[in-house]
């Protein structure tokens, strides 16, 4: 049944090889978990806050985005994740999720039963550090999120949020061009900057203008990354991976 | 207080949500560490250190921050005694923010090594420590949507309100009447505020009878009133796991 997807959770051990070496047996046992291919349209929701989840799923293709909403209804988005990225371990020792993930594109997942994975991390001590050292990663970036939006301007928040999805999909070598796909609506973006969509609007055109991005539809590229990584003060400490010095 | 009994009120927390055994605790309890006082404002770690030792806070308070390239800081979270300021920083080698002490403070150092061996050998008190940094990850989520999606008068509040929770949650204090050792500038950095909007907001909180702050003592007559102030809901603190 999951034949066409017999190497599906290559990625995620890839991911997880990132921050923490894994012997091949190790990566062998994260192959061989069990799981469950499923495709989803955007927006589909893979967890709600208030949920107790009983299983983790694993982004194959496609990007999904973490969010919350206030009192008011006013949304936030807390994180952008990209394939090979676990969607649910944030929540695995927490009964109860506190915030919503949602696809932001068409996609692809594999549900992994939370059971199988704590009998993976309880079997493979190895494995367990490097899914712990993942959710410290993950921690990393909400900090910086949180440093974002309260302490940059617009034109640099924006510019970081950028730098950081395109510097993430090089370190997992989804991307090695530097043209990248964002498929990510300005009302999106604004929610994930603490910004108005209008607000959003203005600041790309005007980094547009000053050529430090050009879009093509859902394709943005940055004609000088050094010029782009200055505007936004982005130092990918944060994100804990190899440096790529690009 | 003996210094054993000291690590054991870490360990009482994590019995509070998980099954934690006699030779787990004695394992925690049994670790090497060094006590060390912090003065006010000191630093703990900064960013771009190799951090070898992870600490715990056993009294005072702390915090971390990050500083921007143009000096601006902004403050990521408050920290009181019973949690772990730099077991981040430590498992990731490299530290990405700053810690540094709010107040006066006294720690235990734990060398990074004996931790890493009591994680591997008890693997409830590596599920212990691991749940500890997934709560402070839903805080940070918290603070992301307090800073983005919040005003004013909701943004302070709800610090207000999650300080509160904490240190009741910990045996630290009791309603209505809380310590309180942050300044204006400290609020402000962790509310990404400016110091005149934040003090405006303070002053506003208290004229509408919801706070008073007097020398470092927050007293909060009426909890309802303000949560729904600051838009507070405790499910993110996980407290009833």
């Amino acid at each position: 049944m999951n034949a066409p997807h017999e190497t599906a959770l290559q990625l995620l051990a890839r991911k997880l090889n990132l921050h923490h070496r894994l012997s091949d047996a190790d990566q062998l046992a994260i192959l061989g978990l069990p799981h469950k291919i499923r495709r989803l349209e955007a927006q589909s929701y893979i967890l709600r806050e208030g949920d107790r989840p009983d299983r983790c799923a694993v982004l194959l293709e496609g990007y999904a985005f973490r969010h919350k909403l206030t009192g008011e209804g006013a949304r936030q988005i807390l994180a952008i994740n990209i394939p090979g990225e676990a969607l649910d371990f944030q929540n695995l020792f927490l009964e109860e999720a506190d915030h919503n993930v949602q696809m932001l594109s068409r996609g692809i997942i594999a549900d992994v039963q939370r059971e199988a994975i704590e009998a993976l991390i309880a079997e493979h001590s190895e494995i367990g550090r490097a899914i712990l050292i993942t959710t410290l990663v993950e921690a990393s970036i909400f900090r910086e999120w949180v440093v974002n939006i309260g302490q940059r301007d617009s034109r640099s928040r924006i510019a970081h949020l950028l730098c950081e999805f395109a510097y993430r999909l090089n370190a997992q070598a989804l991307n090695t061009s530097a043209v990248y796909e964002l498929p990510i609506t300005q009302e999106q973006l604004a929610d994930a900057t603490g910004l108005t969509p209008v607000h959003v609007n203005r600041v790309l055109q005007a980094l547009q203008r000053e050529g430090l991005i050009e879009r093509d539809r859902r394709m943005i590229r940055f004609p000088s990354w050094e010029r782009m990584r200055d505007v936004a003060d982005f130092n990918p400490r944060y994100l804990h991976t190899v440096d790529l010095a690009s | 207080m003996t210094d054993a009994s000291l690590l054991g009120a870490l360990f009482r927390r994590w019995k509070r949500r998980l099954r934690l055994s006699e030779e787990d605790e004695a394992a925690v309890v049994n670790l090497t560490w060094a006590r060390k006082q912090y003065q006010r404002d000191a630093y703990l770690t900064r960013e771009g250190e190799h951090v070898k030792a992870c600490t715990v806070l056993l009294q005072g308070f702390a915090y971390r921050q990050k500083v921007l390239s143009d000096g601006s800081r902004q403050i990521i979270s408050f920290h009181i005694p019973g949690e772990f300021l730099d077991i981040q920083n430590c498992l990731l080698e490299v530290a990405d923010h700053n810690v540094q002490a709010l107040t006066r403070c006294l720690v235990a150092i734990v060398p990074k090594e004996l931790l890493l061996q009591v994680m591997s050998a008890r693997p409830a008190v590596r599920q212990a420590i691991w749940l500890d940094s997934l709560l402070d990850a839903s805080v940070f989520r918290e603070w992301v949507v307090n800073v983005g999606r919040r005003d004013a008068k909701q943004r302070i509040a709800h610090l207000l309100c999650e300080l509160a929770l904490r240190m009741e949650a910990a045996g630290l204090g009791h309603k209505p009447l809380f310590d309180f050792p942050l300044t204006q500038e400290q609020l402000a950095d962790a509310t990404g505020l400016t110091a005149v909007h934040t003090n405006r907001t303070l002053q506003a909180l208290r004229k509408s009878g919801l706070i008073a702050l007097t020398a470092s003592k927050l007293t909060i007559p009426d909890w309802d009133a303000l949560a729904e102030a600051g838009d507070f809901s405790e499910r993110y603190l996980h407290h009833s796991v």
